[in-house]
């Protein structure tokens, strides 16, 4: 069954390439089909000849190189520094501020406008505003990724407690529970589902939010490396950049989801 | 023994103070020590919200609510509820769920696990003890709350429709089950159905309520021997009884629709 | 005005919340700015002011920002005119939903700054690629919630419609497109959303002649009350359009109930 995530208050369901949970058959399906898309990039980039479509095994070609020459890995780790740090900012602050809101009505009712406002918002405008603050530092990577992922876990985080089946809520209260009773042991367990699934769209609005801001400062990280190349006009290296954060991306949401399924065996 | 007198509940509007609904009149009645009510009635009786105020979930406007003389104030450690949607923690395993109630009221771990093993084996659930709540059947599940609500041990069971999200066949297993267990651990019991059988097959007396706003119509005895089973229905008190549960409750909706119309 | 109901009262407090937490925000920028006394850091009022010059006294805003928002609009549309023809596609056709699906996983994960050198690459660094950029991140919203769209029609209806005799066309003109059509404007809603913030994107890294220039502009002059006064502007535009989206949204399918991707 699809899982469902909540996002600027809407719901999700998520879906990645070679899913996880697909049953095998499909999983080859689409496998051939990206294959298939792979070989036609191959064809079209010999046959055109532009300087911006290399072929594909010129992308592979490049991949390989920056992992034979050490090249990237430097910035790989600088990289993902960032979005650890970022990350688990945006995640201590969001599960906060979202377990606030989703428990109590006064806080979400005086934050709901702001948070949604600030997630609808393009968040990678606030980075002239960030340089102004932290100047021309690391601050400023971090700054933007928990400003890319911050609101959308606050936002799952607050709807997830707040649509916990009020008849747990109730059984526990006829059993004499009190206020953090309730809170422990039933709103917290019973949000986690949902939870995830914002956690699971924070990671992926992590990782661009990383790329943009490396991008944007073009001094270290995997960003500067696509910005060197690009002014460089070696396309077959940019692309091999892009694939690199997709797999980071990947393997971001593989991990949560892992966690999660851990977490969440009891969930149907 | 529940002592309700004057018992008025009404539940406001969400737009304003013109448009409240009032849930139950005016009522007044008692349930004996270790006695089983059974209530019943149509929609709109007000028969939940009733247990609800009882069971110290929902405040009331007007009456007094004691129990043994004592006010209701909130939940208890005399009550415990059984209810109709099983409210199960759906991560817990069957023994956690069933030592819920134990845990909150601050036991040690040791007694937890020593009732909460008794009563599994009391409602026929052995072997189930680690399964997820998804793993079982409606009426296991139910039996899992009952048990859950056995293991504080309280004076007063409060059982909202406990049999009405089960198929009948089910139903009946859990009523025969339900009846030697209260054989077995006599409490003072209020049952709510919607079921005329089951109204009079469980109980000792029936609480006829009748819709908007709820008031007790008649607590009907019901002189039938226990242990009760399969043969108590054939009896001709069993179905005189209930015909007339019947014809009340008939009536009751005739008006009712005739009202709407 | 007096709140008469409690559904009123309810709304007065929760907005006197609001206001609170905005006063208490601005004083604490307000306070924190005029003690630091950062030439970087404009206060409250300097950034309101600011933003006043701009928009409405000296309109200095207007020019760049007609500039920036024709990669906006023109992307959108080129977006909108593409993704939902897709959707649609993969949505009521199963072979080429499985083929695509794999695809739109990957744009949606994939970030699409690093391809914006590709774009200048291909198409120079004028409106073009600005466009292009635009493009590369609004489509795929688009297109993933109107496929859920036509998805989430109940087959039921369909096999309703089909008892009856109905044609394929007749299918779709009466069945499929009426039940899509909530999550398709959601889909552009949310595509509008990331439209924006492509622009914006662009707007910073390519440095054209619209916002991107006027910003550098501003913290080259150290005039810092209209660098934040124009990331005002933009984030007021976002939410000026969004909420009109929205509204829209809300007049176009009142019965909706919300399961947008994105």
């Amino acid at each position: 069954m699809a899982r469902v995530a909540v996002e600027a208050g809407k719901i999700e369901p998520v879906s990645m390439p070679l899913s996880l949970r697909q049953p095998f058959r499909d999983a080859w399906f689409e496998l051939a089909a990206l294959l298939g898309g792979v070989i036609l990039w191959e064809v079209l980039g010999w046959s055109l000849a532009m300087p911006w479509l290399p072929p594909f095994s010129k992308i592979l070609e490049a991949l390989v190189q920056f992992v034979q020459s050490g090249v990237i890995l430097g910035n790989v780790a600088t990289s993902l520094e960032g979005l650890v740090i970022g990350f688990t900012i945006s995640l201590f602050v969001g599960l906060f501020v979202g377990a606030l809101m989703g428990r109590y009505r006064r806080v979400e009712k005086a934050l709901d406008v702001y948070v949604n406002a600030l997630l609808i918002s393009p968040a990678m405008i606030f980075a002239p505003i960030f340089f102004a603050i932290f100047g021309l530092s690391g601050a400023v990577r971090i700054a933007v990724i928990v400003m890319y992922s911050l609101f959308v876990i606050i936002m799952n985080t607050a709807t997830a407690i707040r649509n916990v089946d009020p008849a747990l809520v109730e059984m526990a209260s006829s059993f004499g529970a009190n206020e953090r009773q309730i809170f422990l042991r039933v709103l917290l367990p019973a949000s986690l589902p949902l939870v995830f699934a914002g956690i699971r769209l924070g990671m992926g609005r992590a990782v661009k939010g990383m790329i943009n801001a490396e991008m944007l400062i073009a001094m270290v990280g995997l960003g500067a490396l696509a910005q060197r190349y690009g002014s460089q006009f070696e396309a077959a290296k940019v692309f091999a950049i892009a694939l690199v954060v997709l797999i980071i991306a990947l393997v971001g949401n593989w991990l949560v989801q892992a966690v999660e399924n851990r977490l969440t065996r009891w969930a149907d | 023994m529940i002592q309700i007198r004057g018992l008025s509940k009404e539940f406001l509007g969400r737009d304003g103070a013109d448009t409240g609904v009032l849930a139950i009149d005016s009522l007044n009645f008692e349930v004996r020590d270790n006695e089983f009510l059974t209530v019943i009635g149509p929609s709109g009786c007000g028969k939940t919200t009733l247990l609800r105020i009882i069971a110290g979930l929902i405040p009331f406007d007007e009456g007094e609510v004691q129990i043994d003389d004592v006010p209701v104030t909130g939940p208890g450690a005399d009550r415990a509820v059984v209810f109709q949607n099983f409210a199960l923690l759906p991560w817990a395993d069957v023994l956690t769920n069933v030592a819920f109630g134990l845990e909150i009221r601050g036991a040690s771990k040791s007694e937890c696990e020593a009732t909460a093993m008794r009563l599994v084996k009391l409602v026929g659930l052995e072997g189930f003890e680690r399964r997820l709540p998804k793993e079982l059947s409606g009426g296991m599940q139910q039996r899992v709350g009952l048990a859950r609500a056995l293991a504080v041990n309280p004076q007063i069971l409060l059982m909202d429709e406990p049999f009405g999200a089960l198929d009948e066949q089910t139903r009946r297993l859990l009523q025969e089950q339900l009846l030697r267990i209260w054989d077995q651990e006599r409490k003072t019991v209020m049952f709510i159905t919607h079921s005329m059988e089951e109204a009079v097959l469980l109980g000792d007396r029936v609480m006829l309520m009748t819709p908007r706003p709820g008031r007790v119509k008649e607590i009907i005895d019901v002189p039938l021997k226990r242990p009760r089973g399969q043969e108590t229905e054939k009896s001709t008190t069993f179905v005189e009884i209930k015909e007339y549960l019947w014809e009340n409750l008939r009536s009751m909706q005739v008006l009712d629709q005739r009202g709407e119309a | 005005m007096i709140p008469k109901t409690d559904k009123q009262r309810r709304n007065l407090s929760d907005w006197s919340l609001r206001i609170c937490v905005f006063v208490l925000f601005a004083l604490s920028w307000q306070l924190s700015a005029q003690f630091m006394k950062n030439m970087l850091i404009p206060t409250f009022t300097e950034t309101i002011n600011g933003f006043i010059q701009l928009v409405f006294v000296t309109g200095r805003i207007w020019r760049p920002l007609y500039i920036s928002n024709q990669a906006l609009v023109l992307g959108y549309i080129l977006s909108v005119a593409i993704a939902i023809p897709l959707g649609l596609a993969a949505g009521r056709v199963k072979w080429i939903d499985r083929i695509l699906n794999p695809y739109i996983g990957v744009f949606l994960a994939i970030p699409i700054a690093p391809l914006i050198p590709i774009a200048i690459t291909a198409l120079g660094l004028g409106l073009a690629s600005r466009v292009a950029i635009v493009f590369l991140f609004t489509f795929v919203f688009i297109a993933v919630n109107t496929r859920a769209g036509v998805r989430n029609v109940d087959p039921g209806l369909i096999e309703m419609a089909k008892s009856f005799g109905a044609s394929e066309r007749q299918i779709w003109h009466r069945i499929v497109i009426p039940g899509a059509v909530p999550a398709i404007f959601a889909g552009l809603r949310i595509g509008l959303g990331r439209a924006v913030a492509g622009m914006v994107i662009v707007e910073l890294l390519l440095v054209a002649s619209g916002l991107g220039r006027l910003l550098l502009e501003f913290a080259g002059r150290l005039q810092a009350e209209f660098v934040f006064a124009t990331v005002l502007v933009v984030i007021v535009e976002a939410l000026l359009l969004l909420s009109v989206m929205r509204f829209a949204e809300q007049k176009v399918a009142p019965w909706a109930h919300d399961s947008s991707i994105g």
